[in-house]
Formats: structure tokens, C-alpha cells, sequence
């Protein structure tokens, strides 16, 4: 065991019999992982082969205290933990039992392989099906972007698989519980439709998105013998934590699957439930408690401060007076004033609010609080948001880093050069894209080392040529040598090396995309004398990039090839159109050990670990109790809660709303161990005045501070 | 130097030490995405790492119990066909099946300096006399010759590994190291098996020998990840241009090509949990 000072409940747990069912609940920062963490660490230690224990999660992210633990070398010697969601699972056992389950479950080609598809992947499928009826006229009187109204679709099939509903019955359940206008109600059938044009769809090209992944699990392989014979005989002992996240068919799964296993530790946050519009259950993961037939209770924070947890207390009992009325205050914590957990900053523009958030920041950080124990926090982190917060970070010299990128693939000037240099080099691409001088212009900044704009658009100028759609480059060599001169030589050189290089490729037949950046980085733009050269940041957006077409190549290469369309021009469009690309997630991203993280609310809550510091920005959003307007799909009425049939109305809205917020504040506050620092400013990201329910609290607990200070 | 959190040795990355001390640096050090070509021609190396990560995959599966007649229909194209009936025939005659017990694609990992040393093996399997055997499936083009094998570092660490961290495929006591052979199996020659058989002596050398080299990474300087004096290995390493060694890569078939012709899917074996999750 760890040299951690551990709570004697928290011993009892970790040194019970390793035949145990346990079940572990309590609130955030009661040290439940902690003690999931040490039972893991325990069981090994007992001697019980790691390759026979299932750790599992509802994301990645929540398995990280239990995969470093286990990286350490005091480990002992053996096999590995399996750390998996049931989606990883899932899919690993698709993948294996395929050639047996794939002719059952109605593949037309069950003697190919499965084509996985990814969020970007399965979305660009559905875009294919899809467009076709919005031509027909297919959710005419819907004013959405595109991509939002695939997103949707994949949602709501999504939501049949993890809830267990067949997903033929998505629009009916939807449409039962509307209650606006009854002529809208037509959307329901249109999504029904596509949804259900995309699995015949999946079925005929042997795509698995998400929700056939958990569907052909959950309902055939874990009734195939030698799936479910496989899995009993390979795991003994089951780690499962945050098991309020996990949706209803992964406990579905566990009901069954907990009596097969020698010793399980399932663990609850009584809190928790945030993955609901993911299809996390909580009502369903505690029934799983009446198959342990140990269980713990945790109460004592290790995190909150007692002052934090006096402001925690003072919120809930503006936001849900009838429940913490009820509750008993520790008398010990109503000593501490919430106050001293709380630092406002009150502006009148959005950004003098960001540059007041740095500058505490940077105070901090010099006052000696490691960067890793702050985050930034907003309900939704818009692109310009971030962008913004990152910079003025950087500006600062703090290390950062975000949920994502600052920038999407697609608009990293890196990708647009990669891309520019790829049409100009593939002819028979023919028009459908405009590349323009600035175009090039930029392309010759990102290529050429010490290309500046002023040198980049007079090159441009003259070199470049678009003749009816037919791209050109000609040779540096025939300029006027005044202008030469002008660019200088030493630039001109390296432009023509690259003009030389595009041209020989166009000689020999095209090659496939990726192939082909990946040859134009090695060869060229990674050479000495060109931009890419010892630029960290443009190798890995250049891999990224190269990732990204690759898994597009792999998962839709047959499909296009069927059509006659080229791979690299339909990537190109899916770009442009901002399916691909926009949310792609890199896989080459070094983690930053000790950086300021900046993300959504919810991400954070994800990430289940606690900080010292947590700024709390444009807190007079809506964003931090409404659900995003989503008209085609519904996280609460699509779960397996609601009564099909009840009209969803205005009151459980509204409810809904202050029980997310409620939810919401706590866990923010029970991972926090010093301070909340608000970024107030009266115009918000958008230059409107908000007022949104948790400014509307903070503005109460104020008042309530004045008079008490009046009194 | 400090090696980044949670790092782990592999043979594959004490190789890269090994072959290029930069090499190791970037990849694993800086963890520097550099993608330049490998080795060329991309298309037919991309097909010839997928045919081997598809009969590794489909070893895997016949191993678990998935039916060879189910199985078969998926090996009908290039290469595939052959490994895969050269595997079955080596199958019918080793008769894995009626081993004690049979581990395909695990993974096992000790403690190593101040870190962990850990390897994928393609399979091991128990033997009656509680002997064990190491299978590692090679889907190499050309038979490499047992002295080169010898010097790899994968011949090294896992009968090691296998040594010091498989107690418990032998109910909880250590393995005994004249126990274990290692057999590298070549799909392309399936009856040129390259056999290496284990001692205590081996043991304690191969011991002393991955701690010293994990020592000295542990501590040396930055300088100390020099380039490699080869410059011929160079050909086939994505970073060439990032040390400024050249501008095109090596064809696969080339002599100097050895090394990449090797597949070792330690590295490059699909791990769906390292697939970036489905955000649903």
C-alpha cells in the first residue's frame, strides 16, 4: 500500500477479502478513487494476476488516477490491468468475434472486415445519406447547420443503443413527449428517417458507428458463448468507477456479469450524473448496489477547505433552499465566512475581464501555485473564447493548455498550406475549389523560412496563375531581377525548389493524400531553408493532419472507390464543409504535466481531479443550466427515466434546469481546495448584458454579505 | 534527462537507444510528431503492415476459439493466404491447443530503474513438462540470419520478461529461465523457425545488461543522445531532415532496410483504448 495517510473506513475497503463485492458511494472528495486506487494496488500486491482484473470507466479521462498508479515501478512484476470503457470493450470483441457474429447480426458483407468509424467518419457517412433528402426537402422548416443536424441524428441513435430501446422507435418517443407546435412535429419522422437510412446504410457497407458497436454487443456478443465464456474466463475482478456516468446498458451488462466475478468494487458519486446527455444513468447504476454484499459509505472531504465548503453551503441554500434546509450544517464549518473562498473581478467589457483573469493568474503562479493546480472554467469554451484566454496566457508566459486546440485542423494556417500545395499539385481535382493569390500568398509564408507577407504576396502575385481554374505556378527564374532582388535570392531559391518538387509530382500518377503530405513535410517543407524545418508545432499538426485523412482513407477508401470519386478531393470538400476536420481530436498532443487548464465546466467535472484555483468565467451565461438547443433529439426524454408518452413540458424544463445547476456548482466546488475566482463583466462574449440563474445567485449571496455586514 | 510521466521501456524503444541515441530523444523524450516518409514505396509497405496486422489479428482470434473455417474466408488476398495456411499447418503440428494453457497477445511488466519495462508478446504457451515457450509471429519479406536476431533487443527482454514476470502462468512461483524458449516464427519460411533457448546465466547477463541501459538513459545528458554514426539507417528514420541526413527515404527492399523490414507490432498493434474515444 502506498504511503498514503488513508482513513480507517478507507482500510477496511482496500484490505477486505479479495472475494468481496463492494460497493463504495459518498460524494466528491470523500477519497473514493483513492481508495478504488489502493484496492487495485492491494489485489495486486495479494498476488492476483493483473491480466485477470477489469478496471473500468465511463471515459478515459476517469481512469487516470488508477493507469499512473499503476505505472509505477513499485508495482510488481506481471501482467497488465485491462483499463477499458464497455465502448472500448465493445469494440474489442466485435473486432475479434466478427467473422462468427457479423453474418448474424445482418452485415451484407460478413466475410470483409468491419469498418470502425469515428465521430468524424460516422458524420460524413450520414452526410451522404442524409444529403440527398435535404434536397428532397427533408427538414425544410428547420433553420440548422448541417453538421448540428447530423450530430443529432448520430445522437439519437446513439441514445436507443445506450438506453436499450430499438431505434425504429426514436421518432415516436420524441413526438410523445412534444409539446409545441404539432406541425413541427414532422422533424421527429425526418431524423426517423435518416437514422434509419444510415443503419441500412452501415449494414450494406459493414460500418459500425457507435451505436451498432453497443447494440451488436450489448444484444448478440454477450449472448454468444464463446464471447461471454471468453470474458468470464479472462476477468476475475472488477474495478468499476463513476458508475453513475455509465449509461444503462453497460449496468444492464454488469447485472449480469458482477455474480460471474470473483471480487468487484463498484464506486457511486452520489453527486455525479453530469454524462446525462451522454445516456448516464444514475438511478440505474445505484441498483447495482443490492449485488454487493459489502457496502461503504464515504463522508469526510479531503478536498474543500472549510471556507469553500461554507461557500458551498451558502449557494445551495439559494439555489435549492427546501433541501439544504432539511441538512444540518456542521456547526464547525459556520464558523468560516464564505468570503474568504471568493475573488471577484467585476468589468464592463468581456475583455478587460479576460485581462484581469491573467493577471491573477500570473499573480498566483508568482506567488508559488503550480500552474496544474488552476483552471479557467466556462460553461461552453467557444473557439474565440479560448482562443482568447490561451493568448493572453501565452503572452503571459504561463503554460497552458485546453480540452482541445486553440484553433481546429482546418484553420491552422499549417493545414491550409498543406492543402493549397495539395490542390495546386493535383490537377485533375478540376475547379470545384477556389485557391486565390492570398492564398498562395499564405501558403509561401508557412512553406518558405523568413517569407514575410509584403515578399509572400509579391511573389504570389507574379508566380501564381489561375487560368479558368487551371492552377499555375511559373518559374522564378523569368522575374524581372530588380523584383528577384526584391524577394531575394535566397528565398527564390527555396521557391523554386518547391515549384520543381510540385511539378516532378505531377509527372508521376497522384498518389494517395496523405501519402503525398507526408512527402512534401519529409522532402521539402521539413528540409533546411523551409518553414516546417525544426518547427515543432507545424510537425504535429502536419501528423495530425495526416492522421486525419489516413482514418477518412481508411474508413470511406472502398465506399469512394464505388463512386469513382477521388479520396484526396472528397477529403478537401468534407474540410471545406466543416465536417471533417473541425473537432478533430490529435492524437499527437504531449500532455502538459503542469500547465493552467482551460475548458468547459463539465469537461473539468470529467477529469474528476481537484485544484487548488478555479476561475469561474461568464457566469451570467445560460450555458451553465441549459441544455444547448438540440431540436432533434432530447437527452431526458430519449432516457430510460421518462414515462413514453408524457409530454415533456415547461416545468420539467425548468426544474431541470435548476437541478443541473445545482449539480453543476457543487461539483465544481467539491473539487476545489482554496479559491473560486469570478470573472464578472456586464456585457458578455457577445457584447449583450446577461443574467443568467448563477449570476442571478451570486448577485443574492452579495446582498445577503451586505445586510449581514449592514446588520 | 527526465523521461516523460508514466514512460515505459519497450524493446522497440531501448532499440531506438540503441540504434540512435537522438532517435530515442525525439520520439520518446521531446515525443516529437515528425511525419516524414519511413520508407518507400508508401503504399506497398501500408499494405504489407496491415496484411501483418490482419494475421497477427487473425491468430489472436483462432486462439480464442474463433473456428479456422470462419477465419480462412479472411485470408484471400496477397501474402495472407500463405501465412495464414503456413500457420495453420504449423498449428496442426504443434497442436497448441493441447498446451496447459495458452496466452495470446499478452502483456507483461516489471519494474526498471525508475521505470517500467514492459513487452506484447504474439504468444506464449505452457507445456506439460512446465516448459514455456515464446512465439513471435515474423512477417518479414527476407529470413534474417540468427546472428542479427541475436542482437536485437526483443531476443533479449522477452525471455526476460517472461522470466521475471511470468510467476503467474506458473501458479505464483517464478519461471525457471532454462524453462523458457524463444521461438521467432516466419510466416514466409515456416519451417526456418529461429529457436533460442533460455538460462540462468543468459538471465542474470540480459539482467545486468537492460539495467545498465535504462540507467544510462535515466541520467544522461542531452548531449549524450548523439546521432548515430550509421548515417545508412538514417534512409529509413522519419527524422532525417530534422538532422539534416538526407532528403529522400530508403526503399524497404534496399539491404540497409533490415531493420525496417522487421514488423514489430509491440508498437504499431492496434489498441483500441489508444484510439481516441467516440465522444458520445
Amino acid at each position: 500500500m502506498s504511503a498514503l495517510k488513508l482513513s480507517t473506513d478507507q482500510i477496511h475497503l482496500i484490505e477486505s477479502s479479495p472475494d468481496e463485492k463492494i460497493f463504495l458511494e459518498g460524494i466528491a472528495g470523500v477519497g473514493k478513487t483513492t481508495a478504488g486506487v489502493e484496492r487495485l494496488l492491494f489485489l495486486l500486491a495479494q498476488g492476483i494476476p493483473a491480466d485477470s482484473i477489469l478496471l473500468l470507466t465511463p471515459q478515459r479521462t476517469l481512469a487516470k488516477p488508477y493507469i499512473d498508479a499503476l505505472l509505477i515501478p513499485g508495482v510488481s512484476a506481471g501482467g497488465q490491468v485491462s483499463v477499458v470503457t464497455m465502448g472500448g470493450l465493445a469494440r474489442r470483441m466485435i473486432d475479434l468475434f466478427w467473422p462468427v457474429i457479423g453474418g448474424q447480426v445482418g452485415f451484407s458483407h460478413p466475410d470483409s472486415p468491419p469498418i470502425f468509424l469515428t465521430l468524424e467518419s460516422a458524420q460524413y457517412y450520414m452526410a451522404q445519406v442524409t444529403a440527398p433528402l435535404l434536397q428532397q426537402g427533408l427538414f425544410e422548416s428547420l433553420v440548422i447547420d448541417h453538421n448540428r443536424l447530423y450530430s443529432q441524428i448520430i445522437d439519437n441513435l446513439n441514445k436507443a443503443a445506450v438506453v436499450g430501446f430499438p431505434h425504429a422507435e426514436i421518432a415516436e418517443r420524441l413526438k410523445n413527449a412534444w409539446n409545441g407546435e404539432p406541425g413541427q412535429m414532422h422533424i421527429y419522422d425526418d431524423a426517423q428517417e435518416c437514422a434509419n437510412r444510415f443503419r441500412t446504410f452501415c449494414l450494406e457497407h459493414n460500418l459500425l458507428d457507435f451505436s451498432l458497436q453497443m447494440e451488436i454487443f450489448t444484444r448478440h456478443l454477450w449472448n454468444l458463448t464463446q464471447c461471454r465464456e471468453y470474458l468470464i474466463r479472462s476477468y476475475q475482478h472488477l474495478l468499476a468507477d463513476n458508475i453513475e456516468e455509465d449509461t444503462p446498458i453497460v449496468h444492464d451488462i454488469l447485472r449480469q456479469w458482477i455474480p460471474q466475478f470473483r471480487s468487484s468494487l463498484l464506486i457511486f458519486d452520489l453527486d455525479g450524473g453530469y454524462r446525462r446527455f451522454l445516456g448516464a444513468d444514475p438511478q440505474s447504476a445505484y441498483s447495482l448496489k443490492e449485488l454487493c454484499s459489502t457496502q461503504f459509505e464515504f463522508q469526510d472531504s479531503y478536498i474543500s477547505t472549510q471556507p469553500v465548503t461554507a461557500l458551498e453551503n451558502s449557494l445551495s441554500t439559494i439555489l435549492k433552499p427546501q433541501e439544504t434546509a432539511i441538512k444540518t450544517l456542521n456547526p464547525s464549518i459556520e464558523r468560516y465566512h464564505p468570503k474568504t473562498a471568493l475573488v471577484h473581478g467585476y468589468f464592463r467589457f468581456y475583455p478587460e475581464m479576460l485581462d484581469w483573469v491573467a493577471k491573477q493568474v500570473k499573480q498566483l503562479i508568482q506567488d508559488g501555485m503550480p500552474p496544474g493546480e488552476i483552471v479557467i472554467l466556462a460553461p461552453y469554451l467557444s473557439d474565440a473564447l479560448r482562443f482568447s484566454i490561451l493568448q493572453r496566457l501565452d503572452n503571459l508566459n504561463i503554460p497552458c493548455v485546453s480540452h482541445r486546440p486553440s484553433r481546429s485542423l482546418r484553420e491552422e494556417p499549417v493545414t491550409q498550406c498543406l492543402l493549397t500545395l495539395a490542390y495546386l499539385a493535383h490537377p485533375q481535382w478540376g475547379k470545384s475549389f477556389q485557391v486565390t493569390k492570398f492564398d498562395m500568398a499564405y501558403a509561401l509564408m508557412q512553406a518558405i523560412a523568413g517569407m514575410d507577407l509584403i515578399r509572400a504576396q509579391l511573389l504570389a502575385g507574379i508566380v501564381f496563375h489561375n487560368r479558368q481554374g487551371n492552377l499555375q505556378l511559373t518559374s522564378f527564374s523569368i522575374i524581372n531581377p530588380k523584383m528577384q532582388e526584391r524577394i531575394t535570392l535566397r528565398l527564390g531559391e527555396k521557391y523554386e525548389s518547391l515549384r520543381i518538387w510540385l511539378e516532378t509530382y505531377q509527372q508521376e500518377p497522384p498518389q494517395e493524400l496523405d501519402h503525398f503530405i507526408s512527402r512534401l513535410f519529409g522532402e521539402v517543407l521539413s528540409q533546411p531553408g523551409f518553414g516546417f524545418h525544426s518547427n515543432i508545432k507545424s510537425g504535429e499538426i502536419t501528423a495530425n493532419l495526416i492522421e486525419s485523412i489516413q482514418k477518412f482513407r481508411w474508413a470511406a477508401g472502398e465506399y469512394l472507390s464505388e463512386t469513382g470519386k477521388s479520396i484526396g478531393m472528397e477529403y478537401l470538400e468534407m474540410v471545406r464543409q466543416g465536417v471533417i476536420a473541425a473537432q478533430y481530436l490529435r492524437s499527437w498532443q504531449p500532455e502538459s504535466e503542469d500547465a493552467v487548464l482551460v475548458a468547459p465546466a463539465h469537461t473539468f467535472l470529467m477529469y474528476n481531479r481537484p485544484v487548488e484555483i478555479q476561475f469561474w468565467l461568464d457566469i451570467g451565461s445560460r450555458g451553465w443550466f441549459e441544455r444547448l438547443y438540440q431540436p432533434l433529439t432530447h437527452p431526458y426524454v430519449l432516457s430510460r427515466r421518462w414515462l413514453v408518452g408524457k409530454p415533456w413540458t415547461d416545468a420539467e424544463e425548468t426544474a431541470t434546469n435548476q437541478e443541473t445547476l445545482y449539480k453543476l456548482v457543487k461539483g465544481l466546488l467539491r473539487r476545489c481546495r482554496q479559491k473560486i475566482y469570478l470573472g464578472l463583466s456586464v456585457l458578455g462574449e457577445q457584447g449583450y448584458e446577461q443574467q443568467g440563474a448563477l449570476l442571478t445567485t451570486f448577485h443574492k449571496l452579495f446582498q445577503q454579505w451586505q445586510s449581514e455586514g449592514e446588520n | 534527462m527526465r523521461l516523460p510521466k508514466g514512460f515505459q521501456f519497450s524493446q522497440g524503444s531501448l532499440q531506438d537507444f540503441f540504434d540512435c541515441r537522438r532517435r530515442f530523444f525525439l520520439r520518446y523524450i521531446q515525443q516529437l510528431a515528425w511525419p516524414a516518409v519511413e520508407s518507400e514505396p508508401m503504399l506497398e509497405n501500408e499494405r504489407f503492415t496491415q496484411q501483418g496486422i490482419n494475421f497477427h489479428k487473425m491468430i489472436h482470434q483462432h486462439l480464442i476459439g474463433v473456428p479456422a473455417d470462419r477465419l480462412s474466408s479472411f485470408a484471400f488476398k496477397d501474402d495472407l493466404e500463405n501465412w495464414w495456411q503456413n500457420y495453420l499447418d504449423l498449428y496442426n503440428r504443434l497442436e497448441f491447443a493441447k498446451q496447459t494453457a495458452i496466452y495470446p497477445e499478452i502483456t507483461l511488466s516489471s519494474p526498471m530503474g525508475n521505470h517500467r519495462l514492459i513487452a506484447a508478446f504474439d504468444l506464449i504457451f505452457r507445456q506439460r513438462d512446465n516448459t514455456f515457450v515464446i512465439y513471435d509471429w515474423k512477417t518479414n519479406r527476407r529470413r534474417p540470419p540468427r546472428v542479427w536476431l541475436e542482437r536485437r533487443l526483443q531476443t533479449r527482454v522477452y525471455p526476460f520478461l517472461l522470466a521475471k514476470a511470468g510467476g503467474f502462468m506458473m501458479d505464483g512461483k517464478p519461471i525457471p529461465p532454462e524453462q523458457i524458449r524463444m521461438v521467432y516464427w516466419f510466416a514466409n519460411f515456416p519451417l526456418e523457425p529461429e529457436i533460442f533457448n533460455y538460462d540462468e546465466k543468459t538471465y542474470h547477463a540480459d539482467q545486468k545488461y537492460l539495467a545498465h541501459l535504462v540507467e544510462t538513459i535515466e541520467h544522461a545528458a542531452e548531449d549524450n543522445f548523439h546521432l548515430t554514426d550509421d548515417a545508412r539507417m538514417c534512409q529509413f528514420c522519419v527524422y532525417r531532415s530534422l538532422c539534416e541526413r538526407g532528403i529522400q527515404a530508403g526503399i524497404a527492399s534496399d539491404e540497409e532496410s533490415m531493420e525496417n523490414d522487421i514488423i514489430t507490432l509491440d508498437d504499431t498493434f492496434l489498441d483500441f483504448d489508444q484510439i481516441a474515444e467516440i465522444p458520445f
